[in-house]
């Protein structure tokens, strides 16, 4: 996907602002971002359709009612129509909706443990040591997602392990470098100096003052990596690579679909702008964050 | 410069070391056993021991690994298993098309990229410049292979102006060798340069505060003329910088869009090669798209210090610290 680093090294480290929570908690009465009230309106949204899926579909996932096959959008019945086999196209992107969710909230969450914890270390290890490490993370950067995916997919077979494992390998060292700069930077601040002469160790400043002033990027930097994880976990699957049937995927549905464009195109049309419309909705919540506890920011990019 | 040049090639060195070490054990996760991922559960041990002695396997996993790599080095990089044909002539046949899609997409994202971008930047306080932010907000949402679908089903399904897929060389009819390439490319320039658009739009925000900017317009110029004269050439930096940041998504993307397009490529051929779990194939090629990714990284490194010598200045001391 060209689409995936772009929001990774949004912001260059030098310009990151690292009052975010100070200057955020103290103007009660600050303006909520329209990006962020329609952002978590959508994530909310595609996050409960997720959810009820699992409960409830109109549908059973994979009964088949040949009869009823290619039933256009909007039939009685069937909302979003009907695939080729007359599988109901409604039950089986709600279901999308909870594969997408579970590959990217597990693939993000497990890299942004081990990759903060990297970024912290190397913030506040010695040059050589720090060098070695950015060498590696250069290299986890370097291997897209979608390549490692397809190389373990060699070895593991196709699913949604090798899928969340590869996006893993690209995300770890990058929340291990999205972490590193700031947290050099605060590490350079006089409050740490005075923790260091005060008598605490490296970890204690590590952990209780540099974590807690970079943690709002480190949740700007996760809604963003949601979105990157939905495009890749959707390629994949499109690939023939991620889920497989019976797990429901938006990437298989529009993989399937192929064939039948010129006699089908809603088919293709339907799960492509739920990608679309779940990837805005998370990238409008980073957004909206960013602005949001970020305010100076976002008056800068506003009013110039 | 020397210097440059030298720390350039030495960390290109150690990252495809480093890498092809990556992509040779990601490939040996499956307890090392090639032989049964090839052969399937079902096969007697007298073939999988047949299998294991003529690849290789049987030696200790260091061995294999400087086995191949010496391989690699001299152009030989064994046959494929199941198709018979040998692995490093089928990816030398295969570099051109995908550097191709690769590079046209580049050009052309960047160039949209700079039009927009700089009119978004004039046009920062009224609608237009919103519209350009609301169109990239879609543009980076769209996933490349599901617009390369949508343009299929209208330009070639409904339109028949162009090819649905495959792909014609260049050198044999340059007219339909660029029909066939027209969707493939567009379908991974237009995400891109919503990805791009973002960044000149920032960059030339900043330009348009600078005293340079200020004194064209006092001689006369209108700030869009100066913004287009003078602001250009100093956006287009971090966009150089941003553009070195996509290079391994963009050839991922190529990945996906070759088999949108059944383009020839090394993305198909990768594709095909994981789906028979050729294990020999797939090491090689993720390793060559590595070296493509790595190598043009090094060459814009390279690029970028001869842009600007500033950036080389401040670049190569950041590296010390």
């Amino acid at each position: 996907m060209t689409d995936q680093t772009r929001a990774l090294e949004e912001r260059p480290p030098d310009s990151v602002d690292l009052d975010l929570w100070e200057s955020g908690s103290n103007t009660p009465s600050r303006r909520v971002p329209p990006q962020l009230v329609i952002g978590a309106s959508i994530t909310a949204l595609f996050v409960g359709i997720g959810v009820l899926s699992i409960f409830w579909t109109p549908y059973d996932l994979d009964i088949v009612d040949v009869p009823n096959q290619f039933l256009r959008p909007g039939s009685e019945g069937h909302l979003l129509g009907t695939d080729k086999l007359g599988r109901d196209m409604t039950s089986q992107i709600m279901a999308g909706a909870r594969n997408s969710l579970l590959v990217s909230v597990v693939s993000t969450v497990a890299s942004l443990v081990p990759g903060v914890l990297i970024g912290l270390v190397a913030a506040g290890a010695s040059p050589f040591w720090r060098s070695i490490i950015i060498r590696m993370t250069d290299i986890g950067v370097a291997l897209p997602g979608i390549l490692v995916a397809l190389v373990l997919a060699t070895s593991l077979g196709p699913g949604n392990t090798t899928a969340i494992i590869a996006i893993m390998f690209w995300f770890i060292p990058t929340a291990a470098r999205v972490t590193m700069a700031p947290a050099r930077q605060i590490l350079s601040r006089d409050f740490v100096e005075a923790a260091r002469a005060y008598g605490r160790s490296r970890k204690f400043i590590l952990f209780r003052h540099v974590l807690p002033n970079i943690g709002p990027l480190i949740i700007v930097q996760a809604s963003v990596m949601f979105a990157i994880a939905i495009l890749i976990e959707a390629a994949l699957s499109y690939l023939g690579i991620g889920a497989q049937r019976p797990t429901p995927s938006w990437g298989r549905l529009l993989k399937e679909a192929q064939p039948l464009i010129g006699q089908a195109p809603y088919l293709m049309v339907i799960p492509g702008v739920t990608i679309m419309l779940a990837v805005i909705g998370f990238n409008l919540l980073g957004d909206g964050l960013r602005t949001y506890l970020d305010p100076q920011q976002s008056a800068k990019g506003g009013g110039a | 410069m020397i210097r440059v040049l030298v720390r350039a090639i030495g960390s290109l060195v150690v990252s495809a070391t480093m890498g092809s070490i990556v992509v040779f054990l990601l490939l040996r996760m499956l307890k090392g056993d090639v032989a049964t991922v090839i052969l399937g559960q079902t096969a007697t041990r007298e073939a999988l021991d047949a299998l294991r002695n003529e690849m290789g396997l049987d030696a200790p996993l260091v061995q294999q690994y400087f086995d191949w790599i010496s391989g690699v080095l001299r152009g030989d990089m064994g046959t494929s298993y199941a198709a018979e044909f040998d692995i490093a002539h089928e990816i030398w046949g295969r570099v051109p098309l995908t550097f191709i899609l690769a590079f046209a997409s580049l050009a052309v994202s960047a160039l949209v990229a700079l039009i927009l971008g700089t009119f978004s930047a004039i046009h920062v306080k009224d609608w237009r410049g919103t519209w350009v932010d609301i169109l990239s907000q879609i543009g980076i949402a769209i996933p490349s292979f599901w617009l390369g679908l949508l343009m299929v089903t209208l330009f070639a399904v409904k339109l028949g102006w162009l090819p649905a897929g495959g792909y014609v060389p260049l050198t044999e009819d340059l007219g339909a060798g660029l029909k066939s390439l027209v969707m493939p490319v567009l379908a991974l320039a237009i995400p891109l340069s919503a990805v791009l658009v973002r960044y000149v739009r920032s960059g030339m925000l900043e330009v348009l505060d600078e005293d340079f900017i200020r004194t064209a317009q006092a001689k006369g110029l209108t700030l869009r003329r100066a913004a287009w004269r003078h602001g250009i050439r100093n956006a287009s930096i971090p966009l150089v910088t941003v553009t070195i940041l996509q290079l391994g998504s963009l050839l991922a993307g190529a990945v996906v869009i070759e088999n949108v397009f059944t383009l020839p490529g090394l993305g198909r051929m990768l594709v095909v090669a994981v789906g028979g779990r050729e294990v020999l194939s797939v090491q090689s090629l993720a390793l060559v798209l590595m070296l493509m990714i790595l190598t043009l990284n090094f060459l814009m490194d390279i690029a970028y210090g001869l842009l600007d010598p500033r950036i080389r200045e401040r670049r190569g001391s950041a590296s010390i610290t």
